[in-house]
């Protein structure tokens, strides 16, 4: 299964979020970031990286590599099964795939349902964009540039 | 290709057609054939000195040809005085910068018939090539 | 880009690059042979007159002004030439109009002032003029024919035979035609077949220059005589070019002639009584690119990466095809044969396109000579610069990458390391410093060493610049000679005091850094203190295709480049030993060398952990030999590097791994690198 998103507009994709959840979370990654949608692939690993990357996959030629959403937000590693997919984000020509559970649906918010995240220390939440409220439900907005640029803090860990 | 003998009359005429451009210069060449491309001239060949260009002549026999005065190796004037041993009846016109009117005056006497100015317009230089045309 | 545009942006560039070259020859030989002069003119001739056309003005005028020194050089040859102010001149006006290119190339308007530069040229000329006892015009001096005017009498009629006509006629020519003098004169030419005689006014069309304005003024005037009609004469003058107006008049008679000089002889024998100036050059010299150039032609960069890309790709798929998990185990001669020819011919072609795609160095090298100089001058140290290997040729993607880090190591070379002349002499130098830039192939890579013998690095003075810029991470006693050296790679590193114009602000070794590495190659820095520093680059030919081995760790798949790769065996029991440390070694023919166990350091799961059961490859290191020991072999195949995503080269640093590749059944293979692999133990 390969869904693609198409090419919308700009303006019509503003405000489309695709959800995923994670345990009892429901989180949201912006349409415009989402390039496409697999299903779990052969993924070759690569040592000595965290654990929460994978390793990567050959998509199309291109090599990806992907991430274990829920290793990085410090939940439990799931078996996966032939629900789990890989979404494809791309911000500035740097792509990932995030490897979830499975994918939820593509939902609208209205900017005033859009309200900014509480102050909280948690490794999630330096990736957690903003919050909004759909039905008095909650979906945690990902910052997909911080979470594929995240350079800086990862380089110092590092040295 | 069947030719229709009353386009013959006319179109002889316009059968003058092939050009051979010499000039040491890329962007000089490159400017004078876009102006004949353009003008439905047919570019045969480009030499960018005078040895290249005696052979070139031989090789394709222009109907005429652009030769610029300033060239390194074998000059304008040397290049016009061998192309028009080997062929006298060679259509040249010669092309000069500003201040270079003695040179011209040598290739006149040296058989040139035309001469162009740079930098040039293009008008002109298609007014000069319409007179070669009908000459 | 407009291609009027990128062609003129490009030959200018050629044109300058190779001036600068020429003009700084001339300067180290204190004189300007006739063959610089005379390719110094044409180079500005050139690029006066493309620059006229594309409107660039300034430089037009530039260009002019300096290619009337040359003229003037060359027609004159004077003796007394300052060949250093005359050679400032030339630089500062190339780097004038290199600026102006500039602009144009990023889209925005040439429209700096050249007339401080103007000023100058003419002064010097002048200048040149009058010390060389010149104090003439350019123009030879003309003696001004009086125009005569003849009033025929009757009885002077007497020539005229009765079936000649007699014509007068006027030619106006249009404004801006230019040369109206030449043009009247082709006129005289293209009449000469058909008129008998004939007389004009103004009479010294080519000998008088001023003969233009009265042309312009009053137009060109005939008086001739001829068997043809008024319709073949007209014909054929209203063929003239430029011509705004004809007046065409048949007279009766010579009376009617307002000019016909009876003594004068026809206009046939045409006097061109000038000095003949030899518009002929001198032949080039043999080492120039003129001649190169007719069997080469300039090839936009982005096509040849296209090229490169599709090649890349038909790689990949001739893989795919032939190592398709489909074929396994199924008898195809046939096919293999095939398969066989298809392989070769995609190997020559990708040879064939990377080929076109290497560029010598020397046009890198060459720039050098003017740093050098510039440096030189301005800081009054005297350098002599060595090239060796120019020929050494790189893939033009790298050419560009490597071009600034190059210029910034040797003005470093320079400002830092090579002293003034006083103290070299104090040292026991010799008073002129020496730089060399050395390039070599070394298998798959290209070495280029800067070599200098200045005062080298100061490890004390880096050793306290480290300490204050808190880059030490270790005890200080521990540090090696390469690691305090290479802490000048650090951003913001400088252990100069004062920012000169050319070093000293500190951005430029760590940026050298990163072009070098963006490349996938490597700085080294080595240095003596009171001897001299040799900073060596080492770059990889092309990232692009190598042919590789494969092998296999558990599920895992692993690629060697097979120029690293010296054999592979399986060993036996009695070659295996056990240092004192722990440390396993593989003995070969006498020699002991360490063995890197690839599942150990990369964790991968196999059954296959004692040596005997697997393979052992051994590699170059530069420096040494390494066992690597892997499962088993897959084969060897031609591979299509990719780099290692951006994402993940971000967040870790994975020695011993310099990229991936597509395997011909999809699967991914990370291809290993010996020198990271090594470094490891």
């Amino acid at each position: 299964m390969a869904e693609e998103i198409n090419d919308f507009d700009e303006d019509t994709q503003k405000g489309k979020f695709l959800t995923f959840g994670i345990d009892r979370e429901v989180y949201g990654i912006e349409i415009r970031a989402v390039t496409e949608i697999v299903s779990l692939q052969e993924i070759t690993e690569i040592p000595e990286v965290p654990d929460y990357i994978k390793g990567i996959i050959n998509l199309r030629g291109r090599i990806i590599p992907v991430m274990d959403i829920r290793l990085r937000f410090k939940k439990a590693f799931r078996v996966y099964n032939e629900r789990t997919c890989v979404i494809i984000v791309e911000v500035r020509d740097l792509a990932i795939g995030l490897i979830v559970d499975e994918v939820a649906e593509v939902i609208f918010i209205d900017d005033h349902h859009i309200v900014s995240k509480p102050e909280m220390k948690s490794v999630q939440n330096n990736y957690i964009k903003n919050i909004g409220k759909v039905d008095e439900k909650i979906k945690l907005i990902l910052d997909c540039e911080k979470l594929i640029h995240a350079e800086d803090e990862e380089l110092l860990k590092n040295i | 290709m069947k030719v229709d003998a009353a386009d013959y009359g006319g179109s002889l005429m316009k059968e003058m057609k092939r050009v051979l451009i010499v000039d040491d210069a890329a962007f000089v060449r490159m400017a004078i054939r876009t102006i004949l491309e353009k003008n439905g001239y047919e570019v045969v060949g480009e030499a960018n000195d005078g040895n290249v260009a005696v052979s070139k002549y031989m090789e394709h026999k222009p109907d005429f040809m652009t030769l610029d005065i300033t060239m390194p190796n074998m000059d304008g004037i040397e290049t016009l005085k061998a192309i028009r041993k080997l062929d006298p009846s060679a259509v040249v016109i010669m092309v000069s910068a500003l201040g270079q009117e003695r040179y011209i005056k040598d290739a006149i006497l040296n058989g040139a018939k035309y001469f162009l100015v740079k930098p040039f317009k293009e008008e002109n230089v298609i007014e000069t090539l319409r007179k070669i045309v009908g000459a | 880009m407009e291609p009027m545009l990128e062609m003129f942006i490009f030959e200018t560039n050629q044109n300058l690059e190779q001036l600068e070259q020429i003009t700084i020859h001339s300067e180290k030989n204190e004189t300007f042979s006739s063959d610089e002069i005379n390719d110094i003119f044409r180079i500005m001739h050139t690029i006066k007159g493309s620059s006229a056309m594309m409107l660039v003005n300034e430089v037009a005028t530039l260009a002019h002004s300096i290619e009337d020194i040359f003229f003037y050089m060359r027609e004159k040859k004077p003796d007394n030439v300052e060949c250093s102010a005359l050679t400032d001149i030339i630089l500062e006006s190339a780097d004038f109009i290199k600026e102006e290119i500039s602009k144009l190339e990023s889209g925005s308007e040439a429209n700096a002032s050249a007339s401080t530069l103007i000023e100058m040229t003419k002064t010097f000329l002048k200048e040149l003029k009058s010390s060389n006892g010149d104090e003439s015009q350019e123009k030879i001096p003309k003696e001004l024919k009086k125009k005569q005017q003849y009033y025929i009498g009757a009885e002077k009629m007497a020539t005229v035979t009765d079936n000649l006509n007699v014509f007068h006629a006027v030619i106006q020519y249009q404004e801006d035609c230019e040369m109206e003098n030449i043009r009247a004169y082709t006129v005289l030419n293209s009449l000469e077949d058909a008129v008998k005689e004939i007389h004009y006014l103004p009479e010294a069309i080519l000998e008088d220059d001023d003969t233009v304005g009265e042309i312009r003024n009053s137009g060109f005037k005939m008086w001739f005589t001829t068997t043809k009609s008024y319709e073949e004469i007209d014909k054929i003058l209203q063929n003239t070019i430029f011509l705004k107006k004809l007046e065409l008049k048949q007279l009766a008679s010579l009376e009617e002639c307002g000019y016909w000089p009876v003594k004068k002889e026809i206009v046939k024998e045409v006097i061109l009584e000038e000095v003949p100036i030899k518009p002929i050059l001198a032949p080039k010299k043999v080492e120039s690119p003129e001649a190169a150039h007719q069997t080469m032609i300039s090839v936009n960069v982005t096509k040849l990466d296209v090229l490169m890309d599709l090649v890349g790709e038909l790689v990949i798929a001739e893989a795919m095809v032939t190592q398709n998990p489909e074929l396994a185990g199924l008898e195809l001669n046939s096919f293999h044969k095939a398969a066989r020819q298809l392989k070769k011919i995609s190997n020559e072609l990708q040879d064939g396109v990377m080929s076109i795609r290497m560029v010598p160095l020397s046009g890198t090298f060459q720039k050098m000579n003017r740093i050098v100089r510039d440096m030189s001058k301005k800081l009054d140290k005297q350098v002599e610069l060595v090239l060796i290997g120019e020929d050494t040729e790189v893939d033009k993607n790298v050419i560009e990458h490597i071009s600034d880090p190059l210029m910034h190591l040797l003005r470093n070379s320079i400002d830092h390391g090579i002293e003034v002349p006083d103290e070299r002499i104090e040292a026991g130098k010799n008073p002129i410093g020496k730089v060399t830039l050395e390039a070599k192939n070394a298998g798959n890579e290209v070495i280029i060493n800067i070599v200098d013998d200045g005062k080298g690095l100061n490890k004390e003075k880096l050793l306290q610049r480290a300490r204050e810029n808190n880059l030490i991470h270790k005890n200080e006693a521990d540090l090696t000679d390469k690691e305090i050296y290479s802490f000048i790679f650090a951003p913001g590193f400088s252990t100069k005091e004062k920012v000169t114009e050319f070093s000293g602000r500190g951005v430029g070794m760590d940026v050298v850094m990163k072009n070098i590495n963006a490349v996938g190659g490597n700085v080294i820095v080595n240095s003596e203190a009171g001897k001299g520093s040799i900073i060596t680059l080492k770059i990889p030919l092309t990232l692009a295709i190598i042919a590789g081995m494969t092998v296999k760790v558990g599920k895992a798949s692993y690629t060697i480049p097979i120029v690293s790769i010296r054999e592979s065996f399986r060993p036996i029991e009695q070659n295996i030993i056990i240092d004192p440390d722990g440390c396993e070694m593989i003995m070969v023919r006498g020699e002991c060398y360490p063995i890197i166990r690839l599942h150990k350091i990369y964790n991968i799961a196999t059954d296959v952990t004692k040596f005997t059961e697997g393979i052992i490859i051994m590699v170059e290191t530069g420096k040494n030999k390494v066992g690597i020991f892997a499962d088993h072999l897959v084969g060897q195949q031609q591979i299509v590097v990719k780099p290692v995503p951006v994402y993940i080269k971000n967040i870790s640093n994975i020695t011993g791994i310099t990229g991936c590749t597509l395997l011909g059944d999809g699967s991914i293979s990370l291809i290993l690198d010996a020198v990271g692999l090594a470094s490891r133990i």
